[in-house]
């Protein structure tokens, strides 16, 4: 009962923090949806009377729309604890009895749910935008979206504790974010091994059900297998590598410096 | 009873120099006791405050806090330690006054048929009825400090860390604070820790004080006791009309005279002793000389006095 009220707690000043810092969101998404415009107009000059058009348009809704998701993932979480260390709350939030292990797995809940209802008014734009239209089967969606992205939060500790220690490290940061494409774009059809990067697979998967309509239960067991080990592993080794970086600056007196 | 115990705690920085910020110290704190933790800049008393938060590891020692082991224990320390470790940045600048002390009880799991109404209550307390919906961005100095100390008070523990709650505060803020601080300590039975380079916050909140300089505690006692200890018995004399430099002369051979000023009028004449026996000494020998006393007054150091004395001495070993 404890943990749901602090889920609450942590929920609500999520909730506060971004409507509170509304314009910022609202300038990220802008800023998505005219790269996103760049690509479809380039796209539409490029393959204009090709008859792959339609495919390779769905793929750019669907890439943008896990990317979208991913980058407001990771960045929200790395960005987040640099800049709580930055304003004198990071310790704070370490004074509880529950332990920072649990406020930071809320803060990720509370942030997927709350991007959730940022990045969908975006994958809708993008359709009207673009004139094609995708499967949207939450049932489907949800669970393979909640897998992929649990791999960006893994980025995010990462990222996170680094900046725990380093402190000035977002422009590191912008440029993975660009990185992530290569991720998400990632050829894993003619290269399996890919697979074993994160968001690759989760794409390919999200990317089957929105453009084939193909279910979840209908999906290969091996990859939805492969999937959830991926996510598991990149959310640890990130969770992992916080944890000592965290250590790293409890012993160099760290947390509260900016 | 003892309920916060530090037994030779050591924390060494490695950077490019090693630097010592506390040797070896050791101390406690009774339930209900408020602790003064005095120090110039750099003495140690943010290192040993984070140290017992478990926000910094220490290299060596043991802190206790109901007898259990907080290193070892955090879940059960943060249970009992609230802290403010730096003012008005310890608050979220972008929730109001009211959602920052929701936050702070949950955040700390406080039930809330309990944590409702005493928000309520550190409301009105802190004075902040009229700015509940305000966020602390747009809140005085002094007020963001209020609720800052205000977030610590809401976590309803029974050990309170204050790390300079006054800092940046004008003279009528910091009184008001003092008051505010010390009512608060005495009605619900906290145990305090205050650091702070406010002597008059210090003196007047604490009962107890620790002193330390270059990480290691070189006073610890009750303020009575250290002022006692530091008093130096001086005496302050007006006697009419100007001192004619022979009985000046042989009043400095005879008894250590610190000051000996003329004003016109009158000459103000201050005599340190060693004993207060000395006092029939410097009587006789004001009736010898037919000095007319006009004004005689005791001097006590306060803290402050006694507090530059110590870090002085300090310094020279």
């Amino acid at each position: 009962m404890k943990y749901i009220e602090l889920f609450k707690t942590i929920f609500y000043k999520e909730y506060i923090d971004w409507v509170r810092y509304a314009f910022n969101t609202v300038m990220h998404l802008i800023a998505f949806y005219i790269i996103f415009l760049v690509f479809f107009l380039g796209l539409n000059f490029a393959m204009a009377g090709n008859p792959k058009f339609g495919s390779a348009v769905e793929g750019l809704i669907v890439g943008f729309f896990i990317w979208n998701y991913v980058s407001f993932a990771y960045m929200t979480l790395s960005w987040k604890i640099v800049d709580e260390a930055r304003a004198g709350t990071l310790e704070q939030l370490y004074m509880n009895p529950f332990g920072f292990e649990w406020i930071s797995i809320f803060i990720v809940l509370s942030d997927f749910i709350l991007e959730l209802i940022f990045v969908i008014p975006m994958l809708f734009l993008m359709m009207v935008t673009s004139g094609h239209y995708l499967n949207i089967d939450l049932i489907t969606i949800l669970p393979l979206i909640f897998l992929t992205i649990a791999a960006a939060y893994g980025l995010g500790f990462i990222m996170g504790g680094l900046g725990l220690i380093y402190k000035k490290i977002q422009s590191v940061g912008m440029i993975l974010q660009f990185i992530f494409i290569g991720f998400i774009a990632a050829p894993i059809d003619k290269i399996p091994l890919l697979k074993l990067l994160p968001f690759s697979l989760g794409t390919r998967l999200i990317s089957s059900n929105m453009r084939e309509n193909i279910p979840i239960f209908q999906m290969d067991g091996i990859d939805l297998f492969t999937l959830l080990i991926n996510s598991a592993f990149y959310f640890a080794a990130g969770f992992l590598i916080f944890k000592f970086c965290e250590k790293k600056a409890k012993e160099k007196g760290l947390l509260g410096h900016y | 009873m003892t309920i916060l115990e530090v037994n030779n705690l050591t924390k060494i920085y490695k950077d490019k120099k090693e630097t010592k910020a506390l040797d070896n110290i050791s101390f406690s704190i009774n339930k209900n006791e408020i602790v003064g933790l005095l120090g110039p800049n750099g003495a140690g008393k943010t290192t040993t405050i984070k140290c017992i938060c478990n926000l910094i590891l220490p290299n060596s020692g043991k802190i206790f806090i109901k007898g259990v082991d907080a290193v070892k224990n955090s879940s059960f320390a943060l249970t009992n330690v609230s802290s403010v470790l730096e003012g008005n940045r310890n608050i979220y600048w972008r929730m109001t006054v009211k959602e920052n002390l929701k936050f702070f009880a949950g955040l700390q799991g406080v039930n809330k048929k309990k944590s409702v109404p005493y928000i309520e209550e550190l409301i009105d307390f802190f004075n902040l009825k009229e700015k509940i919906n305000t966020q602390a961005r747009f809140l005085s100095r002094g007020m963001q400090q209020k609720l800052a100390v205000g977030c610590a008070f809401v976590r309803d523990t029974e050990i309170l860390l204050l790390d300079e709650p006054t800092l940046g505060l004008d003279v009528e803020t910091t009184h008001e604070m003092r008051g505010l601080i010390k009512k608060k300590a005495k009605d619900e039975d906290k145990t305090i820790l205050l650091s702070s380079h406010n002597m008059k916050l210090i003196e007047d909140v604490c009962e107890k004080v620790i002193i330390i300089t270059k990480g290691r505690i070189v006073v610890m006692d009750d303020i009575t006791n250290i002022k006692n200890l530091f008093a130096i018995k001086s005496f302050v004399f007006d006697i009419a009309g100007d001192l004619a430099e022979t009985n000046k002369k042989e009043m400095e051979k005879k008894f250590n005279v610190s000051k000996c000023i003329a004003n016109g009028y009158s000459t103000t004449i201050q005599i340190e002793m060693k004993e207060t026996v000395e006092i029939y000494n410097i009587m006789d020998f004001f009736k010898s000389k037919n000095f007319d006393i006009l004004r005689f007054e005791t001097q006590q150091p306060d803290l402050e006095e006694i507090y530059l004395k110590i870090v002085k001495k300090d310094e020279i070993h």
